[in-house]
């Protein structure tokens, strides 16, 4: 039997260590000789601590398949349970925290060598991102809107430090402007929820599912969602909230940018898949699909034609995060078993795919590559580098073997077949227009003559979790069974939703 | 042997890595290693050979766990025609990997040019030998990404431009196909080409016209048909000359295959049966467009100065034959009547021809330097063996027998002719095309005529060196015999039944 112990443990661990990092390394950089091996060493030891209450969780449900897949764990017993917080395991909330782990350990890999490098490094930014890691995870294992509410604001709001990291004007403004949106949003999912806590009576998932279904006004609970939603999707970037996500990706840090589009873009997408689909479930509770179609091609059809506007290679691969958003939408509008498989899919492909591009343009940017001009030639001289962010460019544009392609697949099948068609054709011609772009900047990293011939010395420790990251997305895009046999489950759970 | 099939894709999949490494010390090595490793591929295919020509369903099948999922696994197979198709897939492989050896000498970054001709033979065999629609589609669109980097890296005047176009435009077309599939999917739940074909039966008859337009819409843009075929006569022209044979001779027919394979042979029997109207509608259209483009690739070849873009319009034109004849066949009585024979042989014999002719033109433009074929004249002494390569392939691509694509055209139309009588319709396309049959012996013999006959304008011009000639004396050979004999590849065809 899972008891609170084993849910809460993972996130008590990684918050825990999160403030015993602080000292521990700034205790380990007075060893001059050591201190690369020594902060290698403490956070591999954090991660695989970490790592085991949340393979214990996983094995221990699936040890134990009960008739009612879903486990409610509250804090404390019946009478004032309404108020107290609640936790949810299910197959989908351990597959997110099993991704969650990987990909957060892949990326703060990549940082614990990035911020190195810059003049001052600061051990608070490897607490913050644990501490994300952690909030991230609780995300996941929410079982009531207000807990879901917390955590993933203390997700949200502590990414600004990330992004701030830098401290030039334009971060400073970048941050300035995200957190103003993430306020306006919060407000907004403050004001839904105290809606919907009116009407029900109750925040618990399916305590509040039970009692939406049986309502019969449904104009209190229509204002309710529009608060809810767009909260949610300010969060998320969908068009037209996506304005602060270039923004906040081109000024923070590489290593940032890559932790944010990893983590917290697909922690939104997972919270409004949670939302939506598991809470507000069509047609029972609500109609929402038609209005969320549109805004899915919207925020493909923005997202590409901005991307296809943008000079700054960094900004480019930016837009290209709103539109994924857009192809995740998809998937969600269509809400059937296809397309949440194409969502859970897409959350960790489209993660890695983005922290991938992220890293690569992090060295490159380094050396003063920034516009799509400088990036003339860069192919012969940084091979390695160029390598990764080509073979990250065309899992993005969906061209097998890599694994966009197969996320992309479920994607458009799942509009198909959610009578969506139309959806599906848009999808598809944005995904032109995205290979085209995406091209474009192939052509200037192959095609053009560099000003200067001579080879650029690549970071061969920043290159190890880049290539990680490869090999994933070729492995996932050649043998998906691996992934989707941990979807599957989630898919299995879907009839059960009460 | 229990795993032919997945050998021969194995084997250039592990190959790329001692390919790259292998040029990375000597290109020449790595362009044999290439051509050793077709000729494998050769040999475990035609061990295949008996089993398809004996067995009761003439078909070789392997099937691999992949994604159960999603309805797919890892299904190789061959028949009669996907046979066909791979070994001479295979043979102009060996040939153009020969043919690097000197054409591509003193240029920069082989190694990563044998290693990406051996990731594009995975792609090339690949598609011809699976029944898998997903891997399929990983195949076809594995084509596409090496052709990129091979034209653009290695290609002529502004390679880079070519290929965009190249790319933008058939992977505009993958994605339709990739909706096609994803339809297919979800209609059927099953990825099999075969399993699928029974399943579509029940399918709501709109949702199957969808699927069967937007794969044929997806299918023809590779095949370079009119008006999708924008992108052709300049990634063959700019393209070095061996990835130009490629182009012309397998990648487009793959287009044509795909057609024949899930066009017409997965989707096609569901539209025969729940709307027996749009099906015939839907191949007058191809037949149409067949005609078109066979019109319009013929007209712009006879007018046209530059050596390659002469010989890209003619690919045109041939795959507008082969469009021809693949509207054909489902109207013949039995099914598995000339015109398929006909079609599929004239992609083989296209295959080859075209081939050797882009080889030719290669060694002409390597040897020579320039492109326009006014300024050359009377190479026939000084050049004998190109000069009989080019000769024997453009004669062949004219129509004349015993040249290898007579036998096929000529297979064509007696097919066109038995489709009269079923279908009137027919009557004023078949007239049509026989003009055009004229008007390609005539762009043919201009283009022998400006280059190798007349006044020796240029002095000196040396014969292409001994890889060069190898390579176009083999498919010399090919193009010879499948012109008398091409009994080995029309027993394999005609084992194939589509019904």
């Amino acid at each position: 039997m899972i008891e609170i112990l084993d849910v809460s443990l993972p996130i008590i661990s990684f918050v825990l260590f999160s403030l015993l990092t602080i000292p521990v390394v700034k205790a380990m950089r007075k060893r001059k000789g050591m201190k690369t091996v020594l902060t290698l060493g403490w956070f591999s030891t954090v991660f695989i601590i970490a790592a085991i209450p949340i393979a214990n969780l996983a094995i221990k449900y699936y040890e134990h398949p009960s008739p009612q897949p879903f486990l409610n764990i509250t804090l404390t017993s019946e009478p004032l349970a309404i108020f107290s917080s609640t936790f949810m395991i299910d197959a989908m909330s351990i597959y997110m925290a099993i991704i969650f782990t990987i990909v957060g350990a892949v990326t703060f890999l990549y940082s614990i060598f990035y911020i190195n490098l810059s003049e001052r490094p600061s051990e608070r930014y490897y607490s913050v991102m644990l501490i994300i890691i952690g909030c991230i995870i609780g995300t996941a294992f929410s079982g009531d809107l207000l807990t879901l509410f917390i955590f993933w604001e203390a997700s949200a709001a502590g990414s600004s430090f990330l992004m701030l990291y830098r401290k030039t004007p334009s971060s400073l403004h970048a941050t300035l402007k995200y957190l103003v949106m993430i306020i306006i949003a919060s407000a907004f999912i403050v004001y839904g929820l105290s809606i919907v806590y009116g009407i029900t009576g109750t925040l618990n998932f399916w305590a509040v599912k039970q009692a939406l279904i049986a309502l019969e006004d449904k104009h209190l609970l229509v204002t309710a969602f529009i608060f809810i939603a767009a909260g949610y999707a300010i969060e998320a970037a969908v068009v037209p909230f996506h304005m602060w996500l270039p923004d906040a990706y081109t000024a923070a840090p590489a290593s940032s940018s890559a932790f944010l589009s990893a983590l917290i873009d697909q922690g939104s997408y997972y919270v409004l898949l949670r939302v939506l689909i598991y809470i507000l479930t069509p047609p029972t509770v609500l109609e929402w699909t038609v209005m969320l179609a549109v805004f899915s091609a919207l925020t493909m059809i923005v997202g590409n034609l901005l991307a296809l506007a943008q000079e700054n290679v960094k900004r480019l691969i930016a837009n290209v995060c709103i539109a994924d958003v857009g192809y995740n939408l998809v998937a969600i509008t269509s809400v059937t078993p296809l397309g949440i498989m194409g969502n859970l899919y897409f959350f960790l492909i489209g993660g890695i795919t983005t922290a991938l591009s992220f890293m690569a343009l992090g060295i490159l940017n380094r050396m003063g590559f920034e516009t799509l001009e400088d990036f003339s030639g860069v192919g012969r001289r940084m091979p390695f580098t160029s390598l990764a962010l080509l073979l990250g460019v065309f899992s993005f544009a969906g061209v097998p073997p890599l694994a966009g392609f197969i996320a992309k697949y479920l994607v458009f099948t799942s509009a198909i077949e959610a009578n969506l068609s139309w959806l599906a054709v848009i999808g598809v011609l944005t995904s032109i227009i995205q290979a085209a772009y995406l091209l474009r900047l192939i052509n200037y990293m192959y095609a053009k003559t560099p000003q200067e011939e001579t080879k650029i010395k690549e970071p061969k420790k920043l290159l190890v979790p880049i290539f990680i990251l490869v090999a994933a997305i070729i492995i996932l895009g050649v043998y998906p069974t691996i992934v989707l046999n941990l979807i599957e489950p989630v898919i299995q759970q879907l009839p059960f939703i009460p | 042997m229990q795993n032919i099939l997945l050998l021969t894709l194995l084997l250039p999949t592990l190959a790329v890595l001692v390919v790259y490494l292998t040029g990375k010390k000597s290109a020449k090595t790595a362009a044999i290693l290439v051509a050793l490793i077709a000729l494998a591929d050769i040999a475990l295919l035609s061990t295949t050979v008996p089993v398809v020509l004996e067995s009761a369903e003439h078909k070789y099948v392997e099937s691999y766990y992949w994604i159960p999922v999603l309805g797919s696994s890892f299904t190789l197979f061959v028949d009669g025609i996907s046979l066909s198709m791979a070994i001479i897939t295979l043979i102009l492989i060996l040939v153009a990997a020969l043919f690097s050896v000197n054409y591509m000498q003193k240029k920069k970054g082989l190694a990563e040019y044998y290693a990406l001709l051996t990731l594009l033979f995975i792609g090339l065999v690949g598609v011809f030998i699976t029944s898998n629609l997903m891997l399929f589609y990983f195949c076809w669109e594995l084509m596409l990404v090496p052709s990129y980097f091979i034209i653009g890296g290695w290609g002529y005047k502004e390679p880079y431009r070519a290929a965009f176009k190249f790319f933008i435009f058939t992977h505009a077309g993958a994605v339709f196909v990739l909706l096609g599939i994803g339809a297919i999917f979800m209609v059927t739940g099953d990825l099999d080409m075969f399993q699928a074909q029974d399943l579509l039966m029940a399918a709501q008859p709109d949702l199957v016209k969808w699927i069967l337009l937007s794969l044929t819409a997806g299918f023809a843009v590779k095949m370079a048909v009119v008006p999708v075929h924008m992108w052709l006569p300049d990634a063959h022209s700019e393209a070095p000359a061996p990835m130009s044979a490629l182009l012309s001779g397998v990648i487009i027919g793959a287009g044509a295959y795909a057609i024949l394979r899930v066009s017409l042979g997965t989707v096609f029997p569901a539209v025969a049966v729940i709307a027996t109207d749009f099906g015939n509608q839907f191949l007058h259209g191809l037949a149409v467009f067949g005609v078109i483009s066979a019109f319009f690739g013929s007209l712009i070849a006879l007018v046209e100065n530059d050596i390659k873009r002469v010989i890209a319009y003619s690919s045109i034109a041939h795959m507008g034959y082969v469009l021809f004849g693949l509207s054909l066949f489902p109207f013949q009585e039995p099914v598995t009547g000339t015109a398929l024979t006909g079609t599929v042989l004239h992609l083989v014999n296209h295959s080859v021809s075209k081939g050797l002719l882009f080889l030719s033109a290669g060694a002409v433009m390597k040897q020579l330097g320039i492109r326009d074929i006014r300024e050359m004249g009377g190479l026939a002494g000084q050049m004998p063996v190109t000069a009989t390569a080019s000769t024997t392939s453009a004669l062949s691509i004219g129509g004349v027998p015993p040249f290898a694509c007579f036998i096929s055209e000529f297979l064509i139309f007696v097919g066109a002719f038995q489709t009269i009588n079923n279908d009137s319709f027919y009557l004023l396309p078949t007239a049509l095309m026989l003009v055009a049959t004229v008007l390609s012996l005539a762009y043919a013999l201009r283009y022998i005529r400006h280059i190798f006959l007349g006044p020796t304008k240029l002095k000196r011009a040396k014969d292409a060196p001994f890889f060069m000639k190898c390579a176009m004396t083999i498919l010399m050979v090919f193009v010879i015999v499948l012109g008398i004999w091409p009994a080995f590849f029309l027993d394999l065809i005609n084992t194939v039944s589509f019904v």
